[in-house]
This record gives structure tokens, C-alpha cells and sequence, in this order.
């Protein structure tokens, strides 16, 4: 009977921690289409949705291909309730073309691509230094282009 | 709101017009092994790794730097509308929906409205049968008729749905499904363009379908970071192994890059040589393309 309520109980407790972090996902959605893809223009969203729910220390990454000729935005959009994060465009080489730093942010860095270059956006959030609260908050990696 | 509903009444009529292109009630389906997300040890693992996501050029995307490239329309090289209904099984309606999508975006691009509106009832249905509804539903299609001859509106829409179909299935532990609607959608684009190239060659298009070569690299790492044991999935990766193999000849795009700026517009890149195909590199890939394709479409 003991068994049976035990099992009941983490039954329940990861079917709501499934329901919460699906709740937290389609939040993250709705965060990035209302917030985030209205100021990718004049540029096109190219579709993919790169989103997750980041925490103080983590680290996102993404792996982007720029095609010659074509105009880019590349924007980081975080929900207020993390703060500002650091983010930076690096090449194949892991040589920086742009850095922001959570002191000092900008959301998108717009660029050209003279030839066809791999690169990533790496996104991390600053500690959460003495405070006992840990936000747990959306980060969109985005990318947008001219058509 | 009375009068809201009579003013819908044409769209919908339309709709119900061409969703018989597209086949009638959903036969059996199988199933495709899905992460649940229960295992809350595995997810605080996740949690503590770094996230990784790829980027593969959408099949809007896509479609624009074929157009950009100079590339023409021929439809029939697209998925007939009339195999939709063949598609039974999860995996291969996860597939079409990417083959479908991207000629969906391809009509759409080159302002083959009908066309566009056929694809996308064969879309929205396979989206159905995945359950993905919520994102892809009557009021999608609605707007979409009534911004038919509004091509950048329609574009936008179709760009949104797309997203939406995407964001969802991964918002719900569904990784796999997407992934398998992004891989489709890929062999699609490059089939197309591979296609387009027999008729209408240039050195632009030869460039665009050599750089693939990067894309197809972040779709097998985005294939091989799943851990859900599934057969179709393992196939997908073998066939884009297959189609590795031949893009391993063509010279690399670019190795680094240069920072300028132009006008106030910082440039990355330069310099490098363009990436280009031979003859029989190019044959080689339109023959591999065209007949995974038709395994998928098949």
C-alpha cells in the first residue's frame, strides 16, 4: 500500500514538472513571436526557433551559416526576469566578430556576408552572485535575413 | 460576431475546396518513439550542459537564395498532392510536412499562389495527423486566403507557421519529429535545387547547392544528438552520411573570416575562393538527392 502510494506521488510530481516546463516552453514561444520577432525587422525571421529557459551560468550555443551576400540581423532577446546576458558572434576559428557584455548590452548586431562563413552565437548569463533567488529565465538566439 | 462568422463563410468554402486535393480521413498511424521527459534525472543533466542548437537554413530561406540565384519555377518537380494520403506512418508524415513545407515556400517565393494554397492544405493535414493542430489551424489557413494576393503578408504567414509547427513539437518533447520535419524539408530544398540545375544551370546555383555542404554538417549533428532509439531517424542519418561522402570533395566555402565595414554595415567574410561543384560532382549529388527523396516521398 506504501509502494503504491510512493509510486502515486513521483507519478504525480514529474507529470507536473512536465506540465510545468511544457508551460514554461509555449511561454517561451509567446515571449520570442510577441517580443522578439517584431524587432528583427526590417529583417526576415529565417524560422528557427533556438529558445531555451537558462539559468544564471548556463550557456547556449548556436551554430549559424551565413550565406555571400545576403544581409543578417542576429539578435539575443532575454526575458527581463533573467537580466541582461552576454552573448558573442564567433567564426570557425573562435575568433570573436562581436561581443556584448551584460554591462553594456546591445541586442543584434546586423552584418554582411561577403562569402559563405560558419559561425555560432554563444550566450551565456552571469552568476547570480550573493542572492539566494535563482531566475530561471528565456534566452531566443534569432536570426533574421533580407530576402 | 454573428456577422464575423458569415464573413468567414468564403474562406472556408475554399479551404473545404482544396482539402480534397489533399485526401480524405487520416488512415492508422504508426508511432515514433518519443523522449516523455519524465526521467528528471536525465533533465537536470540537460540542465548542467551546455545547449546546443543548429541553425539549418529553412526551407523559406532556401527558397529565396534560389531565386537570388536566379533559378526558375517548375512545379513539376514538386511532391504530387495526391500522395499525401499515403503517408501513414508518424515518420513519414514527419518527413512530408518538411518536403510539403518547403514546396510550399518554393510556389510561395516564386508567387505561385494556387500552388501555395494546395501545398498548404497538404501541410496543415499532415500537421493535423501529427497533432499539431494548435499551431497550424482553419484561422492560419483563413488569413492565408485572404492575404493571397498580398505575397510578402503570405510569406510572412507561412514563415510564422512554419516556426509555430516547429517551436511546438519541441515545446512538447517531440525533438525527433521536428527534426525529422527539418531533414525532410532540407532534402527537399536541395533536390529542388539540384533539379532546377539540369535545366537552368549557373555558376550562382552550383555555388548555393556547394554550400550546402555546411548545412548538411549542422544536420548531422543535429540528427546524432538525439539518445531516442528510433529506426527512421538512424536512416535519415545514414542517408545524409551518403550524401556527405559526396559533398567531402567539394573545397570548404570559407576557412575564417575578415571584419570590414562598408557604409556603416560591418562585412564579415571575403577573399576566400567561391565555392563551386564539377560536372560530375553536381550529378552525383542530383542523383543521390532525387533518390532519397523518393524513399521519403514513396
Amino acid at each position: 500500500m506504501r509502494n503504491v502510494r510512493q509510486i502515486l506521488v513521483k507519478t504525480l510530481l514529474a507529470a507536473a514538472l512536465l506540465l510545468s516546463a511544457t508551460a514554461a516552453n509555449a511561454q517561451c514561444r509567446s515571449f520570442a513571436k510577441n517580443k522578439c520577432v517584431p524587432e528583427l525587422a526590417p529583417f526576415k525571421f529565417n524560422e528557427s526557433f533556438n529558445a531555451a529557459q537558462l539559468a544564471p551560468g548556463e550557456e547556449a550555443e548556436v551554430n549559424l551559416t551565413f550565406y555571400s551576400g545576403q544581409e543578417y540581423r542576429v539578435m539575443v532577446c532575454t526575458h527581463p526576469i533573467l537580466g541582461e546576458v552576454n552573448w558573442k558572434l564567433m567564426d570557425e576559428n573562435n575568433k570573436i566578430v562581436f561581443e556584448s557584455l551584460a554591462d553594456e548590452p546591445k541586442h543584434h548586431f546586423d552584418l554582411k556576408a561577403a562569402s559563405t562563413v560558419p559561425m555560432k552565437v554563444v550566450v551565456w548569463v552571469p552568476g547570480a552572485g550573493k542572492s539566494d533567488m535563482v531566475h530561471v529565465g528565456c534566452v531566443a538566439i534569432m536570426v533574421g535575413f533580407k530576402e | 460576431m454573428i456577422a464575423m462568422r458569415t464573413n468567414l463563410w468564403p474562406a472556408y468554402l475554399v479551404v473545404a475546396a482544396f482539402l480534397p486535393a489533399c485526401g480524405g480521413a487520416p488512415p492508422a498511424q504508426d508511432t515514433l518513439n518519443v523522449d516523455n521527459g519524465l526521467d528528471t534525472t536525465k533533465d537536470e543533466q540537460i540542465a548542467k550542459t551546455k545547449k546546443i542548437f543548429y541553425n539549418i537554413p529553412s526551407p523559406m530561406e532556401t527558397a529565396a537564395l534560389l531565386k537570388k540565384a536566379g533559378a526558375e519555377y517548375n512545379s513539376k518537380i514538386l511532391n504530387d498532392v495526391k500522395n499525401v494520403d499515403k503517408y501513414t506512418a508518424a515518420s513519414q508524415q514527419a518527413l512530408n510536412l518538411g518536403v510539403y513545407g518547403a514546396d510550399l515556400s518554393y510556389a510561395s517565393v516564386f508567387n505561385h499562389t494556387q500552388e501555395s494554397m494546395f501545398y498548404t492544405s497538404c501541410s496543415r493535414k499532415l500537421a493535423d495527423r501529427l497533432g499539431v493542430m494548435s499551431a497550424f489551424n482553419d484561422s492560419t489557413l483563413e488569413l492565408m486566403q485572404a492575404k493571397m494576393n498580398d505575397r510578402d503578408a503570405l510569406l510572412d504567414i507561412i514563415s510564422e507557421t512554419y516556426w509555430n509547427v516547429d517551436a511546438y513539437l519541441k515545446e512538447n518533447g517531440r525533438d525527433n519529429i521536428s527534426a525529422l520535419m527539418i531533414a525532410g524539408g532540407w532534402v527537399e530544398g536541395l533536390y529542388i535545387a539540384t533539379q532546377v540545375s539540369a535545366t537552368n544551370d549557373s555558376p550562382e546555383l552550383r555555388q548555393r547547392i556547394a554550400e550546402q555542404k555546411l548545412s548538411l554538417n549542422d544536420l548531422i549533428a543535429l540528427l546524432g544528438s538525439y539518445e531516442v532509439a528510433d529506426a527512421r531517424l538512424t536512416a535519415v542519418m545514414a542517408d545524409m552520411k551518403a550524401l556527405q561522402a559526396l559533398f567531402a570533395g567539394v573545397a570548404d566555402p570559407a576557412s575564417g573570416s575578415t571584419v570590414t565595414e562598408e557604409n556603416g554595415v560591418t562585412v564579415v567574410g571575403g577573399g576566400g575562393a567561391v565555392a563551386t561543384l564539377t560536372d560530375a560532382q553536381l550529378t552525383a549529388i542530383r542523383d543521390k538527392a532525387a533518390a532519397i527523396r523518393n524513399t521519403y516521398i514513396n
